[in-house]
């Protein structure tokens, strides 16, 4: 059994003009050990998808899904009581997830207590080896710190240490490298790597960014419009995608031109949240794209566990 | 193509105080000298702290400098002061990170795009608008945007008025500060093409900073990789990536897929 299975997800938020269809039908299969990618451009649904796993969609938002489950258990009904205890979030920006009055040893302390009960003294040393957990080297100057006097990889580090002493297996990360350096974002890659090998953590990883997915992820799902519409091994997904969206999305990097070159943009853009979708969210700007697309939902192809959703045949991907 | 350089720098430090009676900061450039040829993208890459920004501040004359030279278009650009700096500033054009920051959301499209026009003296009037839609026309925006306002838009067509207003006096260099970082991949490479084809009509040359060495590599013609206020790795971009001299640029480059 999956860890997350989640099978035809969508959250809508009501609003005087409709409803926005922030997710419209996302499926996730993440197992127990592994890094999943989940990678789309803005508006694609994938932060709401993780706010959802969290329970925390904004008020008056609609659920509904044929499966939404966490280890066995329906995520409508637990979600609030399996965030914090097994369920942890790193954001983006390390900054604004830590108290900028409050020393580490304080923030750390709150968390530890929260979940722990444990004498002071020996909280503070689990504090301490959470730290060193992390890769930090000085973990009792690192207490004594506030967030303003360490770096943005070290604040991430300390962020990490926190979604540790909550003692969730279960780590949401939503662009947790953005804001940090090219060269420090690798070496939190890197980390949470270490932290899936050394303590069977799953990390489900939010990101825009394919150098994200190939570093650290081993599967992927890449989400148009609110639609999970491909997924499976990141080495299949990068090398040799299935849905013309995600080709289309690999082409337009710059690497992907020679040097100086144009560079393959997608023409036109993302339908608008309110809007309906008859068949393929893609196929207005689908460069293959066949009468039949617009007007069907496209059916799954498969190829082992890389699966996509299009009109194309297996053999034209 | 003229032998002056657009812009050549020579031996700039950069220096911060840190208080009356601190000890002397290390400099925040340390001796940066390179020169960008008229016509073409000068890439500058580096993490935060590494001087870049600093560098391009010195640039746009925000900053002062210690020592050494900045050669503006052939001019001793650090030796201009009131009127004459203010009017030299045209040839410079400025784009930066996030365009919904850098315009203002009570102003229509055609105000902001206006703006450094009147500030440099010209008239308002129907000249002036005609002169406002086609730069917007260049840029890749119908007329109609020009009532619109900027939060009405997208990031990609906001940036696209940001760079239509740099271009309203006609300068001889764009400064571009990380223009694509806030934009989704697909409208990344929409801008990098509209900068490109800039580039070629209007003889542009371009300071393209980024901590995205792919980006760089991708439009640049030559790079500068600058660390901790050095530069560590300056040449013709093919060949820094080629062949990075730096562990540092080797790091950069093999992040990722491969």
């Amino acid at each position: 059994m999956p860890l997350i299975d989640i099978r035809d997800l969508s959250v809508s938020i009501p609003t005087p003009d409709g409803d926005v269809h922030a997710v419209r039908s996302v499926s996730l299969e993440i197992e127990r050990g592994e890094i999943h990618g989940v990678i789309g451009e803005s508006g694609c649904g994938k932060t709401m998808t993780g706010m959802a796993v969290l329970g925390l969609v904004p008020k008056g938002a609609r659920i509904t899904a044929e499966r939404f489950h966490f280890d066995g258990e329906d995520l409508r009904e637990k979600a609030q009581s399996l965030r914090g205890r097994h369920i942890g979030l790193i954001s983006q920006d390390p900054a604004a997830a830590l108290n900028p009055v409050l020393s580490i040893a304080r923030q750390m302390d709150d968390v530890i207590r929260a979940h722990r009960d444990l004498p002071r003294k020996a909280r503070r040393a689990e504090a301490a080896s959470l730290l060193a957990a992390t890769g930090l080297p000085d973990p009792e100057r690192v207490l004594k710190s506030y967030p303003h006097q360490l770096s943005g990889g070290m604040q991430q580090r300390v962020v990490i240490a926190q979604a540790l002493a909550t003692g969730a297996d279960f780590l949401i990360a939503d662009e947790p490298t953005t804001a940090l350096d090219v060269s420090v974002g690798a070496q939190v890659l890197a980390l949470l790597r270490r932290l899936v090998a050394e303590r069977g953590l799953t990390v489900l990883m939010i990101t825009h960014d394919m150098d994200v997915i190939a570093e650290a992820c081993d599967r992927a799902t890449v989400l148009y419009a609110g639609r999970s519409v491909e997924t499976g091994p990141v080495e299949a997904v990068l090398n040799r995608p299935g849905h013309p969206y995600t080709r289309a999305l690999l082409a337009a990097l710059p690497d992907a031109a020679p040097h100086g070159a144009r560079l393959a943009a997608i023409e036109g853009s993302i339908p608008p949240p309110r809007s309906a979708i008859a068949g393929c969210a893609f196929a207005p700007r689908c460069p293959q794209a066949m009468p039949v697309c617009a007007a069907e939902p496209p059916p799954e192809r498969v190829r082992g566990t890389h699966r996509w959703l299009c009109h194309l045949p297996e053999d034209a991907a | 193509m003229s032998a002056t350089p657009m812009l050549d720098i020579d031996n700039l430090v950069i220096r911060y105080r840190a208080g009356l009676f601190a000890p002397r900061l290390k400099p925040a450039v340390n001796g940066a000298s390179f020169r960008l040829v008229r016509g073409e993208t000068l890439g500058i890459v580096g993490e935060s702290g590494s001087g870049k920004t600093s560098l391009l501040r010195a640039v746009l004359r925000l900053l002062p400098v210690e020592s050494g030279a900045i050669r503006l278009d052939g001019e001793d650009w650090l030796a201009l002061k009131g009127d004459a700096l203010r009017r030299a500033r045209q040839k410079i054009g400025v784009v930066s990170q996030n365009p919904f920051l850098s315009l203002s959301p009570r102003l229509t499209i055609a105000e902001i795009v206006a703006e450094p026009m009147l500030a440099q003296g010209e008239r308002q009037g129907p000249a002036m608008r005609e002169k406002i839609a086609g730069l917007l026309a260049d840029c890749g925006l119908p007329a109609d945007f020009l009532d619109r306002r900027a939060r009405e838009l997208s990031g990609g067509q906001a940036q696209r008025v940001a760079i239509a207003r740099a271009l309203s006096l006609e300068p001889g260099l764009m400064i571009l500060d990380e223009p694509t970082s806030a934009l989704d991949v697909s409208v990344q490479a929409q801008i990098l093409n509209l900068l490109a084809d800039l580039k070629e009509s209007r003889g542009l040359s371009m300071l393209f900073v980024t901590h995205n060495l792919k980006v760089v590599a991708h439009i640049s013609d030559t790079l500068l990789v600058m660390r901790r206020g050095d530069v560590v790795e300056f040449g013709r971009t093919e060949e820094v990536i080629r062949a990075p001299a730096e562990a540092y640029t080797r790091e950069l480059l093999s992040f990722g897929r491969r």
